[in-house]
């Protein structure tokens, strides 16, 4: 039986602890140093990480991203089963890749047949797909196009929610610029922004498909130690912190 | 110019397929749905467009016709699906149309086997998107058949799972529903969705299990029972409540186990009831959790605490308990407050968040709630709970002000803190509670406020106080015996518990008062009341109102001839024994009184009934029997050498002194005096 997405024997006690805010705590470590970075480097070697449970979490990356050949050719180079069945994955690809592509009508109409319930369950995504519809719009420079689909599929919404009026007004201010990516909402028009309506839906898409888990492990893991340093840094504690997480590179905390 | 254009072509092409939905060309009609389909996904003004424009009647219609393609008829579902997402108007529109029925017949045609059909899911999927929008008109009793195939079907897949268990959950309101569900074999299923890996599956399975199990014995005892995989169902619902689940999950967990234990279940001392469920929600009701969570989990926490001492005390020591009820007094709305997104919360209080306006109130009735289920029974905790600062000022302006919930849960509280007389004396004479309870007692239509207002009047009357006086002056007498007048028991009862404790050591006038406003006949009628508690305390109003020798005597003046006939029927009704010295030592009372003696002896039947009480083989009757004869014949007042001679003629003497032989103490000493009396 393969296991679950959501098992990892990686530290699965701390991957599930909900972050309570404990009132409670007493501050008594302020300007403590923690240890050597010398020491500090050679306990953290002392850990010991097998390699069954990286390639899981490899696994678990590229099955959650969509990588279908990848995972494919991973699970015969590393010998380790798929936790699902990887043509399950095809629908999110093509999905996905609608999305690259700046046809987010093209994805909604993908996810609707596939999937009825998600637009109405996730009136947030539909929002974010339909802001990024009328963002690329914007930037084909299509403006009475913008304006009519603004008109008609967002000003009701707009009406209803006052965060949602914000976030459409900001898009539509876009309009009065003559170049709007230099803008102060210029942030809209970065592909990041395509990018983190993608992830919505990808998340979206594997809770219909009753997952469990909608975002990869290894985001988690690195969530939680940008969060560990965090904390850290409020107690004004120091140690060697890790300014780069790409490249694992350790500076002393001053 | 472009605009406008546009616009219209928009509506125009809209048109085209809404045409083509009546083609009888299976084809065509199929692509119309499917546009149908795109457009109202996602759009609530679409969606409340296509309602208004009447299509719902030719969908149905494609729903019902055998003859049509079940891929069209999946799609039709799909669609109805989406638009019973929208607005609560929509989704009654559609009930209004003749929905619901139809939907179950194509339940019912599709093959038992094809729980995996997408068609079948479609329609759950419709059903259940009805349910949440709680505009299905509750049947009073579900048919037989259908429930046990609905149920059947919600084993799996997961879609299906979901959707059935938030059906139930919703559909489920009546004490025959319940048993009907648990019949039909709704608690096994309950039982295995609960072990789901799915969190979807699992939250609509824990408010379909509190559907069930609230207020139900029966139910929530077999419940209790049931297992799966090996662990019973209380033990699955501890692990849905650890810390690591959902807030909406670990709330709904300890709400079952809640239901459990106030419907029997589940005793007060077991350690999953006063070691977990207690704790996980007075955890929620932390300052930095969000408000839907504090103001659920606080109403719970009321629930769970309300009648178990025990529970009650763990809860006032828990977390500062005390103190964080405080805080919900002085919450107010911040300014950016939105509705919970995402949350699923219980069937029965969902739509309470949609107004953020509202929040702060819900959040004192729930406080307010808290703290009357803490101080029903300890006086210290109530010595606590009063300390709390904004508290007083709260309940009095909730009492005048608020909403009839936040009302009741005012006087609830105010009802616990008044069982404490050292509370009466002080803090209650500090605080003017009376008058806006008097007011919400004279205006309010709600039995039940009125009653807990009545209890807690009554409450009030026990101590000699200015605000006794003042009661009074409000009219509180003629409004109590107006109140005995009314068919709720529990109002009438309160209301002559109230007129006693006010005749208690009064004032002549206000016995007068009392008197007048009640009348015999009233006095007669509560006397042959079904509820013998009402019974006893209109005796206790008679012994009260007849104390005192002056007013003993004036009294029965007026109204003597009613009173004994209201004392002898009591005797010679079937009554229990307590109800019978009541009234004997009403009889005692009217001894006691100089003209009013006159009553009893010239009465041979009842002084008949005296020495057969005297003899009876019940200690306190006979005690009680004994101090009437004693009280006629105490030899200081004037006329009591006739009355002896009378009563010893009669046989009383030799009565008495047969009863020296007594073992009991009390009574020998009451005979003792009587004998000690006859010269």
């Amino acid at each position: 039986m393969d296991s679950d997405i959501s098992e990892m024997s990686l530290g699965q006690e701390f991957m599930r602890t909900n972050v309570d805010s404990d009132t409670d705590q007493s501050g008594t470590n302020e300007g403590v140093k923690a240890m050597e970075t010398s020491e500090w480097l050679e306990e953290t070697n002392k850990m010991h990480i097998h390699r069954a449970d990286m390639n899981k979490l490899i696994m678990n990356y590229l099955v959650m991203e969509g990588f279908k050949e990848a995972a494919e050719k991973f699970s015969i180079e590393a010998n380790i089963k798929p936790p699902m069945d990887l043509d399950q994955l095809d629908e999110r690809i093509r999905i996905r890749t609608a999305i690259q592509n700046g046809q987010f009508q093209e994805a909604m109409r993908m996810v609707t047949a596939l999937h009825p319930e998600i637009l109405d369950d996730n009136s947030q995504l539909y929002f974010h797909l339909q802001q990024q519809v009328l963002i690329e719009l914007i930037r084909e420079g299509r403006v009475e196009e913008a304006v009519v689909y603004a008109q008609d599929h967002l000003a009701e919404r707009g009406q209803r929610d006052p965060s949602i009026l914000n976030e459409l007004e900001r898009t539509l201010a876009l309009l009065a610029f003559d170049q709007p990516d230099t803008s102060p909402f210029g942030d809209l028009l970065h592909p990041s922004h395509r990018q983190k309506v993608a992830s919505e839906l990808n998340a979206a898409i594997l809770r219909a498909q009753n997952q469990e888990e909608t975002t990869p492990l290894l985001a988690e893991l690195l969530k939680l130690l940008l969060w560990a340093q965090d904390e850290l840094n409020k107690k004004k504690v120091q140690y060697p912190y890790m300014t780069d997480l790409i490249k694992g590179q350790i500076e002393e905390r001053k | 110019m472009g605009v406008a254009v546009l616009a219209r072509r928009d509506v125009e092409h809209s048109r085209v397929y809404i045409d083509q939905l009546y083609s009888n060309d299976s084809q065509k009609c199929f692509q119309a749905v499917s546009e149908l389909k795109f457009a109202v996904i996602g759009s609530v003004r679409e969606k409340g467009s296509i309602i208004e424009q009447g299509v719902v009647v030719r969908l149905l219609q494609i729903l019902r016709a055998p003859e049509l393609d079940i891929l069209l008829k999946t799609e039709v579902a799909t669609v109805l699906n989406s638009l019973a997402k929208g607005l609560p108007e929509h989704a009654a529109a559609l009930v209004q149309a003749g929905l619901l029925p139809v939907l179950w017949e194509q339940l019912e045609s599709c093959p038992s086997g094809g729980s995996g059909s997408a068609y079948t899911q479609m329609l759950l999927c419709c059903l259940r998107s009805i349910y949440r929008q709680g505009c299905a008109p509750p049947p009073p009793a579900w048919d037989q058949k259908l429930l046990s195939s609905l149920i059947q079907h919600g084993y799996h897949p997961p879609s299906n799972q979901e959707c059935v268990a938030n059906i139930l959950a919703h559909a489920c309101k009546t004490n025959e529903q319940q048993q009907q569900l648990v019949d039909a074999g709704g608690a096994d299923l309950v039982a295995c969705l609960l072990c789901s890996p799915v969190s979807r599956v699992q939250l609509p399975a824990l408010h379909c299990l509190t559907a069930m199990c609230f207020n139900n014995e029966r139910v929530s005892s077999i419940i209790a029972t049931k297992s799966y995989g090996g662990k019973a169902v209380p033990d699955l619902l501890v692990g849905l409540m650890a810390r690591d689940r959902p807030r909406d999950m670990q709330l709904a967990a300890a709400t079952a186990l809640t239901f459990l234990h106030r419907a029997g279940a589940l005793s007060a001392d077991d350690p999953r009831i006063i070691y977990k469920t207690l704790q996980c929600l007075v955890r929620m009701c932390r300052r930095d959790r969000e408000v839907w969570e504090r103001v659920e989990a606080a109403n719970t926490l009321a629930y769970l605490t309300e009648v178990s001492t025990d529970l009650q005390r763990t809860a006032a020591m828990t977390d500062h308990l005390i103190h964080t009820m405080n805080d919900y007094l002085k919450d107010t709305t911040p300014p950016n407050a939105s509705v919970p997104q995402g949350i699923s919360v219980s069937p029965v209080s969902c739509r309470q968040y949609d107004n953020p306006s509202t929040w702060p109130e819900l959040m004192v009735g729930a406080a307010l709630k808290v703290y009357a289920s803490l101080g029903a029974n300890d006086e210290d905790i109530r010595q606590r709970v009063i300390k709390t600062d904004v508290l007083m000022n709260t309940i009095v302006t909730s009492l005048s002000a608020a909403s009839p919930p936040v009302q009741l849960a005012a006087v609830r509280c105010l009802h616990s803190l008044s069982r404490s007389v050292h509370t009466l004396r002080t803090t209650l004479q500090d605080h003017v509670v009376w008058r806006p309870l008097m007011t919400v007692l004279k205006t309010s239509n709600n039995e039940e406020l009125v009653t807990v207002s009545s209890s807690t009047l009554c409450n009030l009357l026990l101590e000699f106080s200015p605000s006794k006086e003042q009661i009074l002056d409000q009219g509180a007498v003629e409004f109590l015996c107006g109140l005995t007048r009314r068919p709720h028991p529990g109002l009438r009862l309160n209301a002559v518990w109230a007129l006693m404790n006010m005749a208690f050591q009064a004032e002549h006038r206000v016995k007068v008062s009392i008197l007048h406003h009640l009348g015999t006949d009233q006095i007669f009628r509560l006397l042959s009341d079904t509820d013998v508690h009402i019974l006893m305390k209109t005796l206790g109003l008679l012994r009260n109102l007849l104390s005192t020798k002056g007013h003993i005597d004036q009294i029965m003046q007026c109204h003597g001839k009613e009173i004994m006939q209201a004392i002898i029927l009591i005797l010679e009704g079937e009554h229990s024994a307590e109800v019978k010295e009541q009234a004997l030592c009403i009889l005692a009372n009217i001894a006691d009184g100089d003209i009013a003696k006159s009553a009893i002896m010239s009465n041979e039947d009842v002084l008949k009934k005296l020495m057969n009480y005297m003899v009876i083989p019940n200690v306190k009757l006979q005690i009680a029997a004994t101090f009437c004869i004693s009280n006629l014949i105490w030899n200081v007042e004037e006329g009591a050498a006739e009355r002896q001679n009378k009563l010893r003629e009669m046989g009383v003497y030799k009565l008495l002194q047969n009863l020296m032989t007594t073992t009991d103490t009390g009574l020998f000493d009451k005979v003792k005096t009587a004998l000690q009396q006859f010269h």
